[in-house]
């Protein structure tokens, strides 16, 4: 069953709502920051027939966008229930929506939308599809429980507000009435919880509330009390009678009253019998003039209701095709035209065939294709149904998206400040822990040591942990670099030292000792060097899981070349996920960014395989050359 | 066949010909007309003075926007786009260069209209708001609103002062950077220290010294911290200026930074609290006489 359903607009408004079950305002959120804005979670493709899904804390969220206008439809509902009329939903309150008020929507400077009125076609659509949905799969579906509150944006009171009111009535009238038995006047005691659900349940549909009602019957253990019930009818009245002739006749007279009383029961139970086959005769008629007092509203409403979706539908259509060759030339010219002045509206045809040299461009910018494609499918999504704005061609349309694109992919959520987060773990009297892995040969010990002069220079006290273990010389690499560090910090005040435990040795357990250590002997920063290895190798990658257990860093960051190609999405993926459930990289050092020139895209490939920032650049041979992300720098090497 | 024979176009042209009339005639009728809609396309009449609302995501923009135009609160969620609406001043409130007007005053009505702009508080789409900064013509004041709730806490004061920071350092930078040595014009920024009825909440002049604290550890930890890569890789930085110097928000980047060095470079800084919803009712008084003061 459906708990909310909201209209917002994406600058963040809700316009309409319509609450069954409250929903926490985190669980719509979460589901704008992790889709529109981090795009977290990459939505399918919407030629499945499926619109996207979003699972957060129990609940399922579905949506559809009118970009052009800047609106959002969200459907939230419990994760248990499967409905599968909300994408028909969507879709056809979409279309409603936009139809009846894409005019205030499109009014600058200003966010009141006045869609009080929008209630009463909500919920026929929903009576609609429901009915529809229980007609088709016929499994009992809980009717949705009145709405709690219905707010609307304007939230002033309105006038039109009594009509809302009486439009809404004989729907609500028409469901409570047509399900004739069980209202409380039967002052019969009713079975507990599921006749109770049932009834619940009872729709105008007649023949399937009916069924329901004989399937609780059913189930119920003691059906005695459910007298009240029409469907028990005939098998125990039946029942009931052929036992009174056989059995009762035959004993003494004190069980005569039990007879008497059960036959009272059965008399009782066929009233009961004819009273409901009374009511069944009478429930068509009553059905149908209900409706037919309520047919007035409602008739009215759903004539405009399919005018309006079918007038949107079109739309879509004849905006695609045009007939006729007189049309189509016209049409050709006037898109010729158009490309040149802007103010054509961008189809997905349009599109193809500059976003296919975009995708060629970022290719050879070096981005794998993985991301190359998902750039210029949200580019894509960003742009079909806009219209360009005057002079400017489809080609620089694009460019500015994808420009835009790049930045959103690339900008940080929240920027890493080290020196700053060194600060805050120390105030607690616990070493700062940093750690760095990567694939073999990407620079993990050259970067390992920019760092540690980096923090020199701000005068920590730095103790590098030599935790390769494996390859020859890793260690006196390591002590090489110490040794150069120790001369340079000299003047600055920094100290650096080296921990190691020769090769051969667990580095889970040598991490966890220069942790130890480090905090023993007051150094503030520990940076600890890992063996290379590849990532689709399990068994190396598996002792990684236990290595974040033991030394449990701060940060853990992985070092990517800039050089490698398409491989490092698969690279980020593997490292990302090695770490096990709960803990992940924090970040990326992206090394020999100087040896490739304007060919950068490995930022862009790895920062879109996991939505982990980029923190520092390797431009150099030298201690000095890290540098931080400068965003807009790199959009413009690789647009260019 | 030269222009000056009898049949160039020339002679055509001066001719007492139909055809010549005729394309005379049209021109004159018909450039007046396109050189108006050219002209005229698209000119607002005056430009209203502009608000614009910064801040980090969750901080109450949208509902102090969605306040000011109706007058109540709408339920509102993340925001991922900038929204511009044109709302007038409250009932109660004068603006300050209208204070002599009577109320039925055209111009005094004319006065308190102007426009406000929300602008998403995501790290991600905090770019919208940076661009309004670079060249803000029309803007009259800054309202940077914060969660005076997660201030209390240090993610949340980190990310507020980061904010805070890039953006007064942006109006220090278009202050020092100005050509005419009468400097541009000033641009005040209100903290509104919002969300006060929780009983988390800081008082506003804690808030305001939070703040101050908090943005000098940042201005501390950007100075000692690495340069971008857009210096050091050397491509696509020539055309900003490589060795351009970077700045230091305040007096130089020395000692304590408070909000009264920015008094200097044309902007003033005030800390107000106040509280979009509540149990009693809203409390954005002290907001709407700060955005009157300047209109």
């Amino acid at each position: 069953m459906l708990d909310t359903f909201e209209i917002l607009t994406t600058s963040g408004v809700v316009l309409w709502s319509r609450t069954y079950v409250p929903v926490g305002a985190n669980i719509v959120n979460s589901l704008i920051r992790d889709v529109f804005i981090e795009e977290r979670i990459q939505p399918q493709s919407e030629d499945a027939g499926q619109k996207p899904a979003y699972r957060k804390e129990g609940y399922t969220l579905k949506w559809t966008a009118a970009k052009d206008l800047g609106l959002i439809f969200v459907a939230v509902y419990q994760s248990l229930v499967h409905l599968t009329w909300i994408d028909k939903l969507l879709d056809n309150v979409r279309a409603l929506f936009v139809g009846l008020y894409g005019e205030q929507l499109a009014k600058e400077h200003s966010s009141v939308v006045d869609c009080q009125k929008f209630g009463p076609y909500f919920d026929r659509q929903i009576q609609e599809l429901e009915g529809a949905s229980r007609g088709a799969s016929s499994t009992p579906n809980v009717k949705l429980t009145p709405p709690s509150s219905s707010n609307d944006s304007a939230g002033e009171e309105s006038p039109s507000l009594p009509v809302l009111e009486k439009s809404q009535k004989p729907l609500y009238d028409t469901s409570a009435d047509s399900t004739p038995v069980p209202t409380p006047d039967t002052s019969r005691p009713t079975t507990p919880a599921q006749s109770h659900l049932v009834t619940g349940k009872t729709r105008p549909g007649g023949k399937l509330s009916r069924k329901d009602r004989k399937k609780s019957a059913l189930n119920n253990s003691a059906p005695v009390s459910s007298g009240d019930e029409a469907s028990t009818k005939r098998k125990l009245g039946g029942k009931a009678a052929g036992k009174k002739g056989r059995t009762w006749g035959e004993f003494g007279a004190e069980e005569l009253d039990p007879d008497v009383v059960l036959d009272y029961s059965s008399t009782d139970i066929r009233d009961a019998n004819s009273e409901t086959e009374a009511l069944e005769e009478i429930k068509p008629e009553t059905w149908g003039r209900k409706t037919g007092k309520g047919q007035f509203v409602l008739k009215d409403l759903d004539e405009e209701m399919d005018a309006i979706i079918a007038e949107q539908n079109s739309k879509k259509e004849s905006s695609a095709p045009s007939s006729g060759i007189v049309g189509s030339s016209i049409g050709a010219i006037g898109g010729l035209f158009r490309n040149v002045v802007g103010g054509k509206t961008l189809t997905k045809e349009d599109l193809a065939k500059p976003l296919q040299g975009m995708e060629q461009h970022l290719l050879k910018k070096n981005v794998a294709r993985e991301a190359a494609v998902r750039l210029c499918e949200s580019v894509e999504r960003d742009l079909v149904g806009l219209k360009t704005s005057t002079f400017t061609t489809i080609e620089s349309t694009i460019r500015t998206s994808m420009e835009k694109a790049l930045t959103k992919i690339l900008t940080p959520t929240s920027s890493l400040d080290l020196l700053r987060e060194i600060q805050t773990v120390n105030s607690s009297s616990r070493p700062y822990v940093l750690s760095i892995v990567g694939v073999n040969g990407v620079g993990k010990s050259t970067n390992l040591s920019k760092i540690a002069f980096f923090l020199l220079q701000n005068h920590h006290r730095v103790l590098i942990a030599a935790a390769d273990t494996f390859r020859s010389g890793a260690v006196e690499q390591l002590r090489v670099h110490v040794k150069n560090l120790k001369e340079l910090s000299k003047r600055e005040g920094g100290e650096v030292d080296l921990f190691e435990k020769g090769y051969g040795k667990d580095a889970a357990n040598i991490a966890q000792d220069a942790v130890t250590f480090a905090a023993k002997n007051g150094y503030n920063v520990v940076l600890i060097d890992t063996a290379g290895r590849r990532h689709n190798d399990a068994r190396l990658m598996s002792s990684l899981e236990k290595f974040g257990k033991l030394a449990n860093p701060d940060k853990i960051l992985m070092v990517g070349e800039a050089l490698v190609g398409s491989d490092s999405v698969a690279q980020a993926r593997n490292f990302n996920a090695s770490f096990g459930p709960g803990r992940g990289l924090d970040g990326f050092v992206i090394s020999k960014c100087d040896t490739v020139g304007d060919m950068v895209g490995t930022l862009v490939s790895m920062v879109h395989a996991t939505g982990i920032p980029v923190v520092f650049l390797g431009v150099g041979q030298h201690y000095a050359d890290l540098r931080g992300l400068n965003v807009g720098s790199v959009c413009r090497l690789l647009m260019s | 066949m030269a222009w000056y024979d009898e049949d160039s176009w020339a002679t055509a042209a001066f001719a007492p010909r139909l055809a010549t009339m005729a394309l005379t005639l049209a021109l004159v009728l018909v450039l007046p007309i396109l050189l108006h809609q050219f002209v005229y396309r698209r000119v607002t009449p005056t430009a209203l003075p502009t608000f614009l609302l910064v801040g980090p995501s969750g901080a109450g923009k949208t509902a102090l926007l969605t306040l000011t135009e109706r007058k109540t609160v709408a339920p509102t969620h993340t925001s991922t786009s900038p929204l511009t609406i044109e709302t007038l001043l409250p009932d109660g409130f004068t603006p300050s260069s209208s204070q002599f007007r009577s109320p039925g005053d055209p111009a005094y009505e004319r006065a308190r209209r102007f426009l406000l702009v929300d602008t998403p508080g995501h790290g991600k789409l905090r770019h919208f708001a940076t661009a309004q900064l670079v060249n803000p013509t029309h803007v009259r004041g800054i309202v940077f609103v914060v969660d005076a709730a997660s201030i209390a806490e240090e993610a949340g004061l980190t990310e507020a002062a980061e904010y805070l920071h890039d953006v007064l350092l942006a109006l220090q930078k278009r202050y020092t950077g100005a050509r005419t040595s009468k400097g541009p014009k000033e641009i005040p920024v209100l903290i509104a220290a919002n969300k006060l009825d929780l009983f988390t909440a800081l008082p506003p002049h804690l808030v305001g010294r939070a703040l101050e604290k908090a943005v000098s550890e940042v201005r501390k930890s950007r100075a000692k911290g690495l340069k971008d890569s857009g210096v050091g890789m050397g491509m696509g930085g020539e055309d900003d200026g490589v060795d351009e110097e970077r700045e230091w928000l305040g007096e130089g980047g020395e000692g304590n930074f408070e909000f009264r060095h920015m008094e200097e470079v044309g902007t003033g800084v005030v800390v107000k609290g106040g509280n979009v919803l509540g149990g009693e009712g809203t409390d954005v008084q002290a907001w709407y006489e700060w955005i009157a003061e300047q209109l």
